[in-house]
């Protein structure tokens, strides 16, 4: 069997990837970065994802589009092993069983909210990540933050080592599980609506940090998003989810009324930003 | 060492445990009151009643293990239900505290020889400690102190996020049953000295104190540790000195600590009481 399965040409627009498909047939498994299989996943009950296919090339900026309860944080959690499938296979870096790349995989999940009360400062958390910095209650300071300043300063949050990542805002919090997820070089970065909790100047900067992360460090990112003018300006490949792959295709393909219309059925009208279509 | 050595041998039992178990259940107070497991630790050492009734009804002296294993028994209970019902974690917790306590009562007014224990397990006695108890604190602080260490980073970022430490690796099930049991244990053998009632105060006060005055992760454990020594030995000297009920008299002197560490906290070192976003 070839990596689409026929149930999956079914799907409306099918014809705007039928291309990709095509490509993702042919090309031997070391190409794809993720692939899931006719996902099923129910949550207490309800039926979230419905036969989900999807395969994600290496190198790519893939953006999950869709509406509220539209199954894509279930998806994301489905491909990191976060969220047991009801049937269905997902393959993560060539993979199958999940845990083992998990080393080669950064997260950032949708919703982090650091307890008050557990005082752990920004250096400490980076230190978690890596195994040549977990003995870092025993160690100096310094010694800690030599592997993880260069990381820090990419992100520009090195100013934050010594600060509770309680007390941090929004956005540097964001900026911080970014650094979190890439200290081990990860080949696969999934971000879960990273721009959640910040505001909307500092969403622009941030998605042009990711889209410069994306073409600096050659890395295939996955991210949810809302903003579909971040989706039109940086992504190379998007999916719109609603339960079930609505479409797929580049940012040009999927962002026209009919598309949008499908997936989050509504009837939606596109606003011309200055300097892109959206 | 002339205040050791003029302490009677029953005093000095005490004395040990507490500043044995004392720094144990501050240590592992940092990450219960993080995880907020507080009520869980409350439900284990209510739990310990129906432990006493029982091993007191077999016919045991000393009921040590029963208490361990009756522990150990609903602390199973509480992660069964919470996996395979919907009832919230608190309800599941409320339902076995409430039924250990009932149980323990009715089997300890049925057993008429055994109705002037209560008052001691309640709140805690010097005169129940005895030597093996001594060495059976040693050892196991010992090794739940040695295992705390060596599982630092994964217990912390279990504590930060579950879903950071997945898929960072940490096998999150199986530490999550090991904490528990580890928490199970230090409660359950710290009854005697500190009562069924208040020996959550001892896993809760001092890593309170703790983050008053530190600025990370490293400062407030060390400083937990520090607070539950002093509170245990204060306290344990207080109660030989004024015939008081240990459990009592060491969660005062932590209580003493912890005003201390508010002031000091706020007015000396101008920690901010709630974490601002900046």
């Amino acid at each position: 069997m070839g990596l689409f399965s026929a149930s999956h040409l079914t799907y409306p627009n099918s014809h705007r990837f039928l291309s990709h498909a095509y490509k993702a047939y042919n090309h031997t498994g070391a190409d794809i970065a993720v692939s899931v299989r006719d996902l099923h996943v129910s949550l207490g009950g309800q039926s979230v994802l419905r036969g989900v296919n999807l395969h994600l090339h290496r190198g790519q900026l893939v953006a999950l589009i869709g509406p509220n309860g539209s199954g894509k944080t279930t998806l994301l959690r489905a491909v990191v092993g976060l969220q047991k499938p009801d049937t269905g296979e997902v393959r993560l870096l060539g993979e199958n069983n999940i845990q083992k790349a998990l080393p080669r995989v950064g997260y950032v999940p949708q919703r982090f909210v650091p307890d008050r009360s557990f005082i752990l400062s920004v250096r400490e958390f980076l230190a978690l990540r890596l195994r040549e910095t977990q003995s870092w209650f025993w160690h100096r300071h310094r010694d800690t933050d030599d592997r993880l300043m260069a990381d820090m300063a990419e992100l520009g949050v090195e100013s934050l080592l010594d600060r509770p990542i309680a007390a941090l805002s929004g956005g540097q919090l964001q900026r911080v599980l970014i650094v979190f997820a890439l200290l081990k070089r990860p080949e696969l970065l999934i971000l879960d609506e990273p721009t959640a909790g910040v505001d909307s100047p500092g969403e622009k900067t941030f998605y042009d940090l990711i889209g410069e992360i994306h073409r600096r460090r050659k890395l295939t990112v996955v991210l949810v998003s809302h903003d579909l003018s971040m989706v039109y300006r940086h992504a190379s490949w998007v999916y719109a989810l609603n339960g079930v792959v609505c479409c797929e295709g580049s940012p040009e393909q999927v962002m026209n009324a009919d598309a949008l219309k499908e997936t989050y059925g509504l009837n939606i009208s596109q606003h011309h930003h200055i300097g892109h279509p959206f | 060492m002339t205040f050791l050595e003029n302490l009677p041998s029953f005093m000095l039992h005490a004395f040990t445990v507490a500043v044995v178990m004392g720094p144990l259940c501050a240590l592992l107070g940092v990450f219960v009151t993080a995880r907020r497991m507080a009520f869980f630790s409350d439900t284990i050492s209510h739990s310990a009643l129906a432990g006493i009734g029982l091993g007191f009804l077999v016919g045991l002296e000393d009921p040590t293990w029963p208490i361990v294993l009756f522990s150990l028994l609903i602390a199973g209970a509480i992660l069964w239900l919470k996996e395979h019902t919907d009832l919230l974690t608190d309800t599941i917790m409320a339902l076995l505290l409430s039924g250990s306590v009932a149980f323990g009562i009715i089997v300890l007014s049925l057993l008429k020889n055994r109705r002037g224990e209560l008052h001691r397990y309640l709140f805690g006695d010097i005169l129940s400690v005895n030597l093996d108890d001594v060495w059976l604190a040693i050892v196991l602080s010992s090794a739940i102190g040695m295992w705390l260490f060596t599982k630092l980073s994964p217990v912390a970022l279990l504590t930060a996020s579950e879903d950071l430490a997945h898929v960072s690796g940490v096998r999150t099930r199986w530490l999550n049953y090991a904490f528990v049991l580890v928490l199970t244990v230090v409660v359950s053998l710290s009854i005697r000295l500190l009562g069924i009632i208040l020996v959550t105060s001892l896993v809760v006060i001092p890593p309170a104190a703790a983050r008053n005055l530190a600025r990370n992760l490293r400062q407030q454990l060390i400083l937990s540790l520090i607070i539950g020594l002093i509170g245990g030995a204060v306290g344990t000297v207080a109660s030989y000195h004024w015939d008081i009920p240990c459990g009592p008299a060491i969660v005062m002197a932590c209580l003493a600590i912890f005003i201390l560490s508010l002031v000091v906290g706020k007015f000396w070192l101008n920690q901010p009481t709630r974490a601002k976003s900046a």
